[in-house]
């Protein structure tokens, strides 16, 4: 039924002809705004989830890729000199979407948090038709960075993402909203800016193909992924366009650092992380969701999909320094975490030391590292979507999040503080639930080749255990205070987001095989190239 | 030397004075009156050219005259708002014409 | 020989966890009837793990081996798998049977809990996971449920969630034994990068440290050997994990008897006996266990004389007899390690539902406020006692063959380990001597009314108590100095019997002294009860604060741990944070200084632009004159 449409355009795009009837709709009718807002939301799930069914591993996505002509610029051949075989020049962007073994799991995520999270938005007070607005943006934005395969749709997309986010967390976040909101657009921005010059040194040098017209041989410079791709196994390709104009090892070192630096912001890596403690404290919690549950992971997949796979010779030199610089973040974030007193900075740490372990996942270079790192990715979107989630619940509740100020709510919201104790052992990693799967995996495959670091990264599951009991039992256990001996436990609107959540949280947890079967043949063009350039 | 450098060096010397007046003088007058000395500058040099240019023709004194008018009626619009603006403030000094800046 | 039951034992966790399922889903305001549901599954399991071991003993089955594909990525290709060998069969029969009798116990111990459903509920998980541990076919999957059961404990050591002192315990509980887990888990990568075809299950692990012995270095396998003891000796709190077991007593009585004396913390044990392969290729970590084990049995016994809490003093006491079965392995009998594991079960599990049948009718922990119950709760005195004898090596209860075979074996390998064993069983004795002469003899010390008001407990709770003594009694014969039965059972033949005389004759003569030295001092009274006190007060200082150890590691790492803490967030604050901001600051300085320039006054800009053309038009001129 779904096999002639255009699936990935359709995912991409529902949410922004959702954002457009919300804006129509009339603003004072909550319930008509909040419901659309669930159900252009919704639909890109479930068409996620038609795709989850329909793809097959050993195929690959080639049957849902898309592409189309976009824009195209002729270039004044004379600034390049004249090339004896070249007749002329063009500047080709083109809308080239697709999906695989790597892309599905989070696109499904995504899915899964954007749709959750517009349920959780009850929240929202203000607003509501700006604010469902920007969120259906937002999620085209999130869509479009996953499915994108040509370099500047990509960033055209992640940017998309940085707007109305920054709308977001200035408008309906908490007290210190405004400067939470400029720090994060400040820092994205740089990291955007710095992704768009490796991007144009990709272009520039990697992304060109030849074609023949009636004047002769015409030479296209486009951002064409699968094209980079191409040009970078082809032993010829150098050789075969302007010498000159092929990556020298140099520029490719500058692309690979500039890559490194702008998706480490997103991540975060250490140092970068502390524009994301402010977004995490002061964005409201459904904001957050979105935040810690999708858009850290388009630093992980961006690191992946460009960084890996067009320079892996690069990947393979620095290992040693992504994986010491994974367990930085993993002690660094699980250290501070312990000590925090304010939950959302807890989770904000959490997420650092979380992130930190994606890093080893990728710095391990084999394949179960990397399937680690997605999974671990997805396990921790889920998680600390649901984590935040419970934020929400308890802060519209108790009206704070402090540590020392909460204590005993097991007595009077045993549901909340059931699903609370659940995330928290889940992002500890507890075995039979997500956490433990992607944690496992990337530090199996990191151990393989670097045994004595893996080992000190490990001290990060047990940090992670003092962190999560320390905060959880002081908010769920011991004695309650007179203040809230009245509250109401979970509407069933917040419940069943909550109920979702843990279900996927359990479920990816006993089986999880149902994602790691997906990214079976995900990593085959990476590893090969591996295998050839660095000889294994 | 020829006449035409002559007359293109009276025309940068005039429009040197203008330019000087309307960087350095306070009275926003002087400033309307040095602008006038850029354009005739100007126009000078439309004229010159349309003597002695390379290709001459009566063009450029027809240019000239367009920018006469046009010089008129813009010091017309320049006095007038110099005078609404004296209603006003009760001073002709630019520097304390800096509202936008505010 | 077919194995026809041995096929369905995926069944025998398949129970519990369904009614861990039920209850969780549909349990709230459930309340004795969620109890019933979850007694029933634990004694549906134990009925079919009975049919299992019969079979099994009957016909001598061969081992069956079942799973699916669990986890597939990359290199790694992991079932979710189960196994049944005698083994596991005889492990399945002692943790059904305890699940089941502590489920019947609780029925009455919980009954006015308003959250009775979900203690059943845990209970139910924890059962199923710990036969999980039980039947896992490969490291991997006891892995997942080594961890499984390990949040079992520690969500019903913190079940009565207002205690502060039982949040503390929970939190201390998991986070020391996820210690000895990194070790585990560490020891799994480095098992998974090493070993052949990257094989997980015990089959390969026999195989290649066995049978080919030679294709792993002896120095990885000492590694990854004392590895797995770090496992083992955070969940059997051993000497220096073992700080976590006597605080998890704050948890329900029935629980300790349940997860803290007869099953979980046996479960280390469990673990070195199924990758026994390992170690028997490593001396040196052989030699590890042994020592670990007997420093263990005599440094919690000697504690275990000092406490005064009726929890505590068995919980002591039952991180001595793991040091028993720890020393057991480490001089190489897995015999008598599971022979002594299997009795243990029984009479520790008997002594804390003992122990909480006291707690349930005087409502107090404290002995000094004990005395004279034993005319009161007959019935729960009488097998106490039966207890009391049987941890104490009287002949001819089981602890006293178990015991035996331990010590027997261990004089085989070294008489210092022999002799630490024979001193544990005298210290062992005299404080079991002392808890029941100071709680069910005597005069009462405590509060009268409610001593007149103590009575045994209801039935529920009475008859586990009362099958618990028998098997207390009966369950030794299966392995004695005559007849080796166990241990040819168990490991189809192998096994050698250890009886020496000399180890008879000297456990017997340390027990026996050991209670009657305890009679003197706290029944009889010929002894003055602060003999020692008075003389060497700071020796028996030492002992009631448990070494200080608790002391030390709050200052080691606690305290350095919040220390480092602090540190980093000011260094987050200050240097990485105020970098930030510096460059932040820098930006907002260069404009500042740039706004110097937009002062509003068009004869400023007149002036920048008309400098700015000239220096254009020269720079201009100038390229076209060089």
């Amino acid at each position: 039924m779904l096999e002639n449409l255009p699936v990935l355009s359709l995912i991409i795009w529902i949410p922004l002809l959702g954002s457009l009837v919300v804006l129509f709709l009339p603003g004072y009718n909550a319930r008509a705004v909040r419901g659309a807002a669930i159900f252009f939301a919704v639909v890109p799930l479930l068409l996620a989830l038609w795709l989850y069914a329909s793809y097959e591993p050993i195929v690959g996505g080639q049957a849902f890729a898309e592409q189309g002509t976009w824009l195209s610029v002729p270039l004044n051949a004379e600034a390049f000199g004249l090339h004896a075989n070249v007749a002329s020049y063009r500047l080709a962007f083109d809308y080239r979407l697709g999906v695989d073994g790597i892309s599905l799991p989070l696109v499904l995520l995504t899915g899964v948090v954007a749709a959750m999270a517009s349920l959780a938005s009850v929240h929202i007070r203000k607003r509501w038709k700006t604010y469902f607005t920007l969120f259906l943006l937002l999620q085209t934005g999130m869509y479009g960075v996953f499915l994108a395969r040509d370099v500047t749709l990509f960033f055209i997309f992640f940017e998309l993402t940085l707007v109305p986010m920054f709308f977001l967390i200035g408008i309906w976040g908490y007290f210190g909203r405004e400067k939470a909101a400029n720090r994060f657009l400040v820092y994205n921005g740089l990291g955007s800016a710095v992704m768009l010059l490796a991007f144009l040194i990709l272009i520039a040098t990697l992304g060109f193909s030849s074609a023949e017209t009636s004047g002769g041989t015409e030479l296209i410079f486009s951002g064409s992924y699968d094209t980079m791709l191409a040009n970078l196994k082809d032993p010829n390709a150098a050789a075969h366009q302007n010498s000159a104009m092929f990556l020298s090892e140099n520029l490719k070192w500058a692309a690979f650092v500039l890559l490194l630096v702008a998706f480490g912001i997103k991540l975060p890596m250490f140092p970068f992380h502390t524009w994301m403690l402010k977004v995490h404290t002061e964005a409201p919690p459904a904001v957050v969701m979105i935040h810690s549950g999708i858009l850290l992971k388009m630093g992980a997949y961006g690191l992946i999909r460009f960084a890996a796979f067009l320079l892996p010779v690069q990947l393979h030199a620095s290992s040693t320094v992504l994986a010491i610089i994974g367990v930085v973040n993993i002690l660094y974030g699980a250290v501070l975490a312990c000590v925090q007193k304010e939950f959302k900075l807890v989770l904000a740490y959490s997420s650092v030391s979380q992130m930190g372990i994606v890093l080893l996942g990728i710095a391990s270079l084999n394949e179960t590292g990397f399937e680690g790192a997605i999974y671990q990715a997805v396990s921790h979107g889920l998680i600390s979507a649901l984590l935040f989630l419970l934020v929400g619940s308890l802060h519209e509740r108790t009206g704070t999040t402090r540590i020392d100020e909460l204590g005993g709510l097991a007595q009077t919201v045993p549901f909340l503080s059931g699903i609370l104790l659940t995330a928290g052992l889940a992002s500890l990693g507890l075995p039979g639930l997500s956490g433990f799967v992607g944690e496992f995996l990337s530090f199996l495959g990191l151990f393989s080749s670097m045994k004595a670091l893996t080992a000190v990264g490990v001290i990060g599951v047990l940090l992670a255990a003092v962190y999560v009991l320390r905060s959880v039992l002081a908010i769920t256990n011991g004695p309650l205070p007179e203040r809230f001996a009245g509250l109401k436990d979970a509407r069933f609107v917040e419940a069943l987001p909550m109920v979702v959540l843990t279900a996927l949280i359990v479920l990816l947890g006993i089986y999880p095989s149902l994602l790691t079967d997906l990214m079976q043949h995900g990593f085959d063009g990476l590893l090969k190239e591996l295998q050839t350039r660095v000889g294994g | 030397m020829s006449m035409l450098a002559s007359y293109l060096t009276l025309a940068a010397v005039l429009f040197c004075i203008g330019l000087y007046g309307v960087l350095t003088k306070r009275n926003a007058i002087i400033v309307l009156l040095s602008i006038e000395l850029m354009l005739n500058a100007a126009n000078l040099n439309l004229v010159a050219f349309s003597k002695y240019g390379v290709v001459p023709s009566l063009t450029g004194q027809v240019f000239s005259l367009f920018a006469m008018t046009l010089a008129a009626a813009e010091a017309a619009v320049g006095v007038a708002v110099l005078i609404a603006l004296y209603r006003r403030r009760a001073t002709v000094n630019v520097d304390e014409f800096d509202e936008l800046r505010r | 020989m077919a194995t026809v039951f041995s096929q369905y034992a995926w069944l025998v966790p398949a129970f519990p966890l369904a009614a861990f399922a039920i209850l969780t889903a549909f349990g709230r305001g459930w309340s004795r009837a969620g109890a019933w549901i979850a007694t029933l599954a634990s004694l549906a399991s134990f009925a079919l793990s009975l049919i299992i071991a019969i079979e099994r003993i009957v016909s001598n089955a061969e081992d069956y081996v079942g799973g699916f594909d669990w986890l597939r990525a990359g290199a790694v290709n992991l079932t979710a798998g189960y196994e049944v060998t005698n083994l596991t069969a005889l492990m399945l029969v002692v943790v059904t049977l305890v699940a089941f009798l502590v489920n019947l116990y609780s029925l009455g111990y919980m009954g006015e809990d308003e959250r009775m459903t979900v203690f059943f509920s845990y209970v139910a998980l924890f059962t199923s996971s710990m036969l999980g541990l039980v039947l896992a076919d490969n490291l991997m999957i006891l892995y997942v449920c080594w961890e499984l059961v390990g949040v079992c404990s520690f969500l019903l050591i913190g079940f009565w969630y207002r205690k502060p002192e039982a949040r503390a315990a929970a939190k201390k509980a998991f986070i020391v034994t996820r210690v000895g887990d990194l070790g585990l888990l560490i020891a799994i990568l480095l098992l998974f990068w090493y070993m052949p075809d990257h094989a997980l299950d015990f089959a390969s692990l026999h195989n290649v440290f066995h049978t080919q012995s030679g294709i792993i270095s002896t120095s990885i396998t000492t590694l990854i050997a004392l590895l797995i003891f770090v496992g083992a000796v955070g969940k059997s709190g051993q000497f220096p994990l073992h700080v976590w077991l006597p605080d998890a007593m704050e948890g329900p009585t029935p629980i300790s008897a349940l997860i803290h004396a007869a099953t979980m913390v046996a479960a280390g044990v469990f673990l070195v006996v199924r990758t026994f392969d390992i170690f028997q290729a490593s001396q040196a970590a052989l030699d590890t266990v042994a020592i670990v084990g007997a420093f263990t049995a005599l440094f919690a016994a000697t504690i275990g004389l000092a406490q005064n809490d009726i929890k505590r003093v068995l919980a002591y006491s039952t991180v001595s007899q793991l040091g028993y079965m720890m020393l057991a392995l480490g001089v190489g009998s897995t015999t008598a390690a599971m022979f002594h594991l299997f009795t243990h079960a029984f009479f520790k599990a008997l002594l804390f539902l003992g122990a909480g049948s006291v707690i349930h009718a005087i409502h107090t922990q404290d002995i000094r406020e004990m005395g004279g119950l034993g005319s009161r709760m007959k019935a729960t005195a009488w097998t106490f006692g039966i207890g009391v004898l049987a941890l104490s090596g009287i002949p001819p209860l089981s602890g006293f063959w178990s015991k035996d075979a331990i010590l027997s074996a261990a004089l085989e390998k070294s008489p210092w380990l022999f002799a630490v064993g024979v001193l544990t069983a005298f210290f062992t004795a005299l404080y079991m001597a002392r808890l029941f002469f100071l709680v069910f003899t005597g005069k009462a010390r405590g509060d009268a009314a409610t001593y007149a008001r103590a009575k045994d407990a209801p039935w529920t709770m009475t008859i586990p108590l009362i099958v618990l003594a028998a098997l207390a009694v009966v369950s030794g014969f299966v392995q004695t100095p005559m007849s080796g039965w166990l241990g040819s059972w168990l490991w189809s033949g192998e096994a050698k019997e250890h009886a020496e005389g000399v180890a008879i004759v000297a456990s017997v003569a340390a027990s026996l002294l050991g209670i009657y030295l305890g009679w003197l001092i706290y029944a009889k009274g010929t002894i003055r009860r602060d003999a020692v006190s008075s003389r060497l007060p700071w020796l028996v200082k030492l002992l009631e604060r448990k070494y200080y150890i608790d002391e030390l590691y709050e200052l080691l790492f606690v305290r350095s741990l919040r220390g480092l803490g602090k540190a980093l967030a000011v260094f987050d604050d200050v240097v990485v944070d105020g970098a930030v901001k510096l460059a932040g600051g820098a930006v907002a300085g260069l404009g500042r200084l740039n706004t110097r320039l937009q002062n509003g006054q068009v004869q400023t800009y007149g002036l920048v632009a008309v400098i700015a053309t000239v220096v254009l038009v020269l720079a201009i001129a100038g390229r076209r004159f060089w």
